[in-house]
């Protein structure tokens, strides 16, 4: 394909993910894959600028929650057809399992945190709303994360956050996956009281504080807390 | 009885729907469409933070009933939607309580339908709602918020524990709390001698366990409370709620049927957000049958409405719902300052001056730092919240608020992202008295003297 051909297909399936519009993704992401364009460089040059903008976008409130999710989707649906079956992991960023904890049913916090994470190259398995501890471990067991996010908003519900990391801690494994916790009812002084390995403030930080865990989680001191009040 | 069974047999036979089509394609789509065929669009003015055009209101009203006759709403433990006719938003509308009088003795409060620009005082509700509060505080800190007269009506702060123990949702130890909030806030009323005062409960209860548990004999007394169901998104309609709104039915109690609803969540703009809650305003009003309804837009970027999105979207909503129907509106002050702070006190200004020339008929008072910290609330912010809600109402013009308005956003917007976490309640609080510190009460003061050079008279 010419260089300049792919140009324009990079430039419509921009459009398309900023669009949410996940017929017309499809379509590029097969015409691309027919070609045997490069993953790598479709990720570079057309999902994640796509998906940086949605993120800066949504910042400026000129989008809203179901557009960016709606794009994330049709990102998603291109890396669907694109990726390797084998090796394809390593294209994304990390691997995150989110969910609202058990007892608790608020999920718009958690929904914004996972589209942000999306859109900024994350893979997110949500769990969805009042979820036991014991799911999140199992499916961070099962799927292979590197970073568990659990949200709360309701303080008699904060107390299951513990039972997810008591959990890993139980079963070995407490050092195989960061355990990220955030909502209106969790502080900073919870997420270290738990023992959790960071706390955002909110869903822009969530994202910075994931890049800093997979970037370099391992030589800091925990939690690492972003966005803390003064 | 039987409309109660309606409701519940339409959550087993309305349309089918998958809660993420409903909530991230159906709920958009709907609110764009609307907000064009009513050339609502892009009518948010930041420049003038409370809208003074009533007529735009009038139509936010008229395109948010459509928008509810569009949407219904979504049971999540069906999976279906559950739609009403014109007729019967109509006779629920009609049928919708207009006062209500609660509590005992000279502690007896009546709360009543308002419009814009209305006269009659809104009743304050002092809280530190959603806030966790450590058990030795928290008598203490429900004694400091009753102790001021303005406040009218109380809702308690969400205890931490009981003897020690972690209450822990869906578990016995919510259950028993539920009773133990219920007789902390009664024993609080008791030593400030305001025994008769109206109570608004369960607070702090996330489930149905501790919801019922508070109502049992000996807790909330079902005829001066105010129970709560508030879904955690607009126009969601779950069983967990409905078993609230069942409680209350079966035992006569009055009750707050209400929503958060976010600018730049499912709805969108602020545009979409005040149509959004007009929109469940009249449906809660249909599927639940309330004596009051809640509606808190905020702003999802801070979870706060103190913004100039979330102060136009609340002022244009509550006034559109004031206008088109003559149900009871309660409103909620949520700020992201903490107490002992200026801060906290310009923010709470903006939302409760919003609030009160726009119509509400009762407001819940302040949740300094969004509720995010334990412990950090105060009496004084909630008196100063009450002081500023009735001078409102009495004294200012939709035109004079919105003055006010733009000239204290600027004192405060640009920390919002980053706002001063100030002092918890024993920090900025004389334990033995309950009377704010110094420090506080200059600050207090300081912001009560600007307030009077900007036009808003001192409530006495």
């Amino acid at each position: 394909m010419q260089k300049e051909n792919i140009e324009e297909y990079f430039e419509k399936l921009r459009y398309a993910i900023l669009n949410g519009d996940s017929e017309l993704a499809r379509k590029i992401a097969d015409t691309l894959r027919e070609q045997g364009v490069e993953p790598l460089k479709v990720v570079n040059e057309a999902i994640k600028p796509a998906m940086d903008e949605m993120g800066k976008r949504y910042e400026r409130l000129e989008i809203f929650l179901p557009e960016l999710v709606i794009a994330g989707e049709a990102a998603q649906e291109v890396l669907n057809i694109l990726l390797p079956k084998e090796g394809g992991e390593s294209f994304i960023k990390g691997k995150v399992v989110i969910g609202t904890i058990y007892g608790d049913i608020h999920d718009i916090g958690k929904n914004i945190v996972a589209a942000m994470l999306r859109a900024n190259g994350y893979r997110v398995i949500d769990l969805g709303t009042d979820v036991p501890p014991r799911n999140f471990v199992e499916t961070a067991k099962k799927e292979g994360a590197m970073i568990i996010g659990i949200s709360c908003l309701l303080t008699p519900s904060m107390y299951y956050m513990r039972d997810v990391i008591s959990r890993l801690i139980d079963e070995g494994i407490r050092n195989k996956f960061y355990v990220i916790v955030g909502g209106a009812a969790v502080y900073p002084d919870w997420a270290r009281e738990i023992g959790a390995d960071g706390w955002a403030k909110d869903a822009e930080r969530a994202v910075q504080l994931c890049d800093i865990l997979l970037e370099k989680g391992h030589q800091l001191a925990k939690p690492i807390l972003i966005g803390e009040w003064r | 009885m039987d409309l109660l069974f309606n409701i519940l047999d339409k959550t087993l036979t309305g349309p089918p729907i998958e809660k993420h089509d409903f909530e991230f394609k159906l709920v958009p789509k709907t609110t764009k469409e609307v907000l064009k065929e009513y050339g609502l669009e892009k009518t948010f003015d930041p420049n003038n933070p409370i809208n003074t055009d009533l007529s735009i209101a009038k139509e936010f009203y008229r395109a948010g009933y459509d928008l509810a006759l569009r949407l219904g709403m979504f049971c999540p433990d069906t999976s279906r939607r559950v739609m009403f006719s014109d007729e019967e938003i109509k006779q629920a509308l009609s049928d919708a309580p207009k006062e209500v009088s609660l509590g005992y003795g000279r502690d007896r409060v009546t709360i009543r339908s308002r419009r814009p620009e209305d006269r009659n005082l809104p009743v304050a509700e002092g809280s530190a709602l959603g806030m966790a509060v450590s058990e030795e505080y928290f008598i203490p800190l429900c004694m400091a918020i009753a102790q001021y007269k303005v406040i009218d009506i109380i809702l308690a702060p969400t205890l931490d524990t009981i003897n020690g123990r972690e209450i822990r949702a869906r578990t016995p130890y919510e259950t028993i709390m539920g009773m133990y909030e219920a007789k902390y806030v009664k024993e609080a009323l008791r030593r400030v001698g305001r025994s008769g005062m109206p109570l608004h409960g369960v607070e702090g209860a996330p489930t149905e366990y501790a919801y019922m548990s508070g109502f049992l004999p000996g807790g909330y007394d079902p005829e001066r409370t105010i129970g709560i169901a508030l879904i955690p998104e607009p126009v969601i309609l779950s069983y967990q709620i409905m078993h609230r709104v069942v409680t209350n039915h079966l035992i006569c109690s009055p009750l707050e049927a209400g929503h958060m609803l976010n600018i730049g969540g499912y709805f969108g703009s602020p545009e979409g957000a005040v149509i959004g809650a007009v929109a469940a305003q009249i449906l809660q009003t249909v599927s639940m049958f309330p004596t009051i309804v809640e509606s808190t837009i905020l702003d999802a970027r801070y979870f706060s409405n103190t913004t100039r999105e979330a102060l136009w979207a609340t002022s244009t909503s509550m006034q559109a719902r004031t206008i088109g129907n003559q149900v009871m509106n309660l409103g909620i002050t949520s700020q992201v300052s903490g107490p002992c702070t200026e801060m906290l006190l310009y923010e709470t200004t903006t939302i409760t001056i919003a609030d009160s020339v726009s119509g509400v008929a009762i407001e819940i008072g302040t949740r300094p730092a969004a509720c995010r910290y334990k412990n950090y609330g105060s009496g004084l912010e909630n008196k100063f919240f009450a002081e500023v809600l009735k001078s409102s109402a009495k004294n200012l013009k939709l035109t004079d608020a919105n003055e006010i308005v733009k000239a204290i956003i600027p004192k405060y917007e640009d920390k919002l992202k980053n706002p001063p976490k100030g002092k918890s309640f024993t920090e900025c609080t004389d334990l033995r008295t309950l009377q704010p510190t110094h420090e506080w009460l200059e600050i207090y003061e300081k912001v009560w003297r600007e307030l009077e050079d900007l036009g808003l008279p001192r409530w006495e």
